[in-house]
Formats: C-alpha cells, structure tokens, sequence
C-alpha cells in the first residue's frame, strides 16, 4: 500500500531525490499499526538503506529514516552533527519554552545535567529498589490473581512502572491513579484537548511538588535535582522544570509498553515460558533478549550540517529517525532476527538507544522487568490471551499493544 | 597531546595521537579502533568501554574512583588491577606513550 498520492510532494525539499521517498507511515499507518515489529524489522529487506520518509500526520516531521545498526550507532554517536535539540515532538509555547533536559540537550553541557543523575540510576543504586519492586509487583497480582483473569496493561503494565517512577522521585504512592489518567491523557488520548489539559495538570502539580521539595528535601530524584549545584551553581526554573517533565515523558510510557509487549508474547509462548521457568540463570540475557525483539522507541535528530552517509546526501536542518526497533532486527548483528533466541552471543541491543543520550533508565528499566517476569511466572506460571482477542496497537512515539487481556 | 597505543585482544596494535583532555576511549572512537564499545557514549554508565592500563602505567594513571569501580563490576571480561573505564581517563602530556590493552569482548 502506498500512500504517496495523499502527501503533497512539493513540500518535499529540492534535495531529496524522488527514489529515495518512501512515506512508510511509521508510528501511524495502517500496515505499521498492523504489526509494527514486522513491519519494522522488514524494513532492512524492503527499503533502501537509507531513505526519506513525508509523515503521513501534518504534525509529525519528515525524515530521513535510519534502519541499519551501524549507521543507527553512528548517528547516535555523533551528536556534533545529529542534534537532539528539539528533538521531543512535544508542543510547547514559543514565548514559554523550555528543552527537555538532558536530552535535547548537547555535549558538552549535557554532560552538566546527566552527571546529577547518574548515580541514582547506575546498576548498584538500582539494585536498592528491587524489594520494592518484588513488593509492588505481588500486590498488584494479588488484586487479580483469584478472578482468573486481568486486563494486563491496565490491572499491572500500567500500574507498576508508574508506582516505581513515584518511588524514585520521591512522590506519594497515593497519587498512583492520577498519574496514570494524565500519562494515558498525555500520551494516548488521540485528542488535543485532553493532551493540554493533561500536561497543564501535570506542569501545575510539578511546580507544587518542585516548591515543595525546595523546601523539603529528601532522598529522591526531584530533589536532587532541585539541590543540584553542578559547576556551583543552582539550575533555573526552568531547568528543573524541564528536567523533571522529561523524566515523566520518558520513564513511564516505555516500560508499560514493553511489558506489555512481553505479556502478550509469553501468553501466547507457553513451551518457551517454562524455558524461562526452568533456566533462572539465564534470566539476564531473556529480558535482554526480549528488549531487543520488543524495542517500543525511536530517536529523533537533526542535521547541524551536511552530510552524506551511504551516498544519501542529507543537508542541514533536515530531521532524521533512528528506527531502533528495526536496527535491533538487523541481521548483519543478529543471526536469525526474528528467532527470540535466549542464548545469543550477547552484544549491544539499541533499545534504550546509545552514545551520550542512552537512556538513562535503562538499568532500572532491565531490574523491572527482571522482576515482573520472576514474580508473574512464580504466582501465574499458566495463562494465555483470552479468546477471540484481536491485538491493536497505538499510534504514537512509543509502540505498544492497547490491550492484552489474559486468563487462567 | 599525547601517543597512546590500544593494543586488540588479538594483539594488533595502533598507536595514535590523543589530543590533551580527550578520553582514552575518545581516542579508541576517533581512530576506528575496535575493541571499545561505551554504548552510554561516556557517562560511566555502562561498562563497555572497559581497558587494562598496562602494568607500567598503572600507577601513573591512576586507581579508577569509587563509583567507576562499581561499575567496573559489571564488566564483561574480568577485571584486574589496570582494569579502567577508559572513558574516566583523560589524556594529558604526563600520559605520552600510554598503552592500554583491550578486552576480548565488551559485552
């Protein structure tokens, strides 16, 4: 299927040579929204290497599209000439804006702002949390493990990630729900409307709680962040603002997805959930084996200049996407892409991305997961998709299913 | 400006000119040499820019810090004393003629 005759070609730069214009729908067309991981991992075989993709949604931008690990990494890796700066497709007011930090911004300074984190996310620090996690995780299976049956993204892929983000930062368990209606109204809604009202919810609690932790101090991220002094000094208002709506942006909808994701898989894998069961050493290269079939994100960057990679003359200003699903398919990297292959030769997956910008939570993201599996398999080591379930996924930045109801 | 030489696992050896104040794994990303992966580009997150400082260098480079030992932890290979992050060494004159060896794998 080719969309082509709805894009208007002449807002196609002079540059891009016809060939090369692929409008492939990523994140919103019909045969992605079908099976995204197909479709992405096809992607190697069916399209050039490198090629430009006119968005389908007025809102989102063209862009070169990048679908090899190698030049993948390689984007990733120089941000001198692939910027993040803007990168986040999150509308903000001209006379009001502020970056989403540390992302969109670059070395050096951005080096300024992660170093305050770091340390909270490295492996050993994160280890602290996986009691708590083990905790959370068997209270939300014992809500429903008697009725034989949930909802998994919305009765535990929704509510773990989001009561372990509250933990770190140092929010009340009490506030659960209501972060889980304004990560739904921000980033699920499909509609304007409810999108800015959520995020001005979410803008006006985050300057309560930034006061309030100005004040307060405690052991948790908001407020190490807003008593950092790296060089000396104090960040602005606005630094910490846009540091900490990031941190919602990315930690929360990433994790629902791809446990969500996981879920589905291991509903429907039951010979290969008792290889699970059965090998609990393996488990570290499983989740790693899982993240790298279930990636859920994209990097987005910018040209700071010109520059030609595999022949493909790009200019500056010119947006570019790393597919990261897709390189993680690369079968240049990995034999047999799609075989889910619990014993591969391990190397680096790309589904927190990588370089300077790798997610940050991607330690924390593993540990949950780890444990999710653990507990889940211990407590339900039977179930499978109810019956007649037909799979939908959401359009948007982070690829997940909408649905995946279970029983036992 | 300083010559550091990274010697491969398989003990193919480039020596190349690190610029004062670059990291030693900067220096590896520079000069395509193989063998270094820092998938966290450098941010001491990740462990895969693991090296062993050579025995004569050692002391001059200096022991890693207490968080960079933490992560060395997770390092693929096994560590050793001269066992660096070599994205936490910064190259200065006092480091000309450094040889650090490379791990078989990073990961």
């Amino acid at each position: 299927m080719t969309a082509t005759a709805t894009i208007d070609t002449s807002r196609i730069a002079e540059h891009v040579p016809a060939d090369l214009v692929h409008p492939i729908g990523l994140t919103e067309g019909p045969e992605f929204l079908a099976a995204p991981h197909k479709f992405m991992a096809d992607l190697l075989k069916t399209h050039p290497r490198i090629f430009y993709s006119p968005s389908l949604d007025p809102r989102m931008k063209d862009a070169w599209t990048v679908t090899h690990y190698e030049d993948v990494y390689f984007v990733l890796r120089h941000p001198e000439i692939f910027t993040t700066r803007g990168a986040v497709q999150f509308p903000r007011e001209p006379d009001n804006y502020f970056d989403f930090i540390p992302l969109e911004i670059d070395p050096p300074l951005h080096h300024k702002y992660r170093g305050i984190l770091n340390p909270m996310f490295s492996p050993k620090a994160v280890a602290e949390l996986e009691d708590n996690i083990r905790q959370r995780a068997n209270d939300l299976i014992d809500t429903f493990i008697y009725q034989g049956e949930c909802e998994f993204t919305a009765d535990f892929g929704r509510p773990l990630p989001v009561s372990i983000f509250l933990e770190l930062m140092g929010l009340p368990q009490e506030m659960r729900d209501t972060f889980v209606s304004w990560a739904v109204g921000l980033l699920h809604s499909q509609s304007r409307e409810i999108a800015a009202q959520s995020m001005q919810d979410i803008a006006a609690y985050l300057h309560k709680v930034i006061k309030e932790k100005t004040q307060n101090p405690d052991d948790g991220v908001i407020s190490t962040i807003v008593h950092a002094k790296p060089n000396g000094e104090p960040l602005t208002d606005k630094e910490i603002f846009g540091f900490v709506f990031f941190l919602f942006i990315g930690g929360l909808d990433t994790v629902f997805a791809t446990l969500n994701h996981i879920f589905l898989w291991l509903a429907e894998n039951p010979e290969r959930r008792q290889e699970i069961i059965d090998t609990p050493d393996n488990l570290s290269n499983v989740v790693e084996e899982l993240l790298r079939v279930y990636s859920v994100t994209f990097s987005g960057r910018t040209l700071t200049q010109d520059y030609e990679m595999h022949g493909v003359k790009m200019k500056k200003g010119d947006h570019l996407v790393c597919v990261l699903p897709a390189a993680n398919y690369d079968p240049n990297v990995f034999e047999n892409p799609t075989e889910v292959n619990f014993h591969r030769p391990r190397k680096p997956i790309l589904a927190f991305a990588g370089g300077v910008h790798s997610c940050m939570g991607a330690h924390l993201a593993r540990l949950e997961i780890k444990v999710c599996i653990t507990e889940f398999l211990r407590r339900i080591p039977n179930f499978q998709l109810k019956e007649s379930t037909k799979i939908e996924y959401w359009p948007g930045g982070v690829v997940g299913p909408k649905a995946v109801p279970l029983t036992w | 400006m300083a010559f550091v030489t990274y010697v491969e696992h398989d003990g193919t050896e480039h020596k190349v000119e690190v610029p004062a104040g670059d990291t030693v794994m900067q220096g590896a990303f520079n000069n395509m040499i193989e063998g270094i992966v820092a998938e966290c580009g450098g941010g001491g997150a990740c462990a895969t820019c693991h090296c062993y400082v050579a025995d004569e260098w050692i002391d001059k480079v200096g022991p890693p810090s207490e968080p960079e030992q933490q992560m060395l932890e997770f390092a693929s290979d096994e560590t050793r004393s001269g066992s660096r992050l070599s994205c936490q060494i910064t190259v200065s004159d006092e480091l000309n003629g450094l040889v650090v060896l490379l791990p078989e794998s990073q990961f």
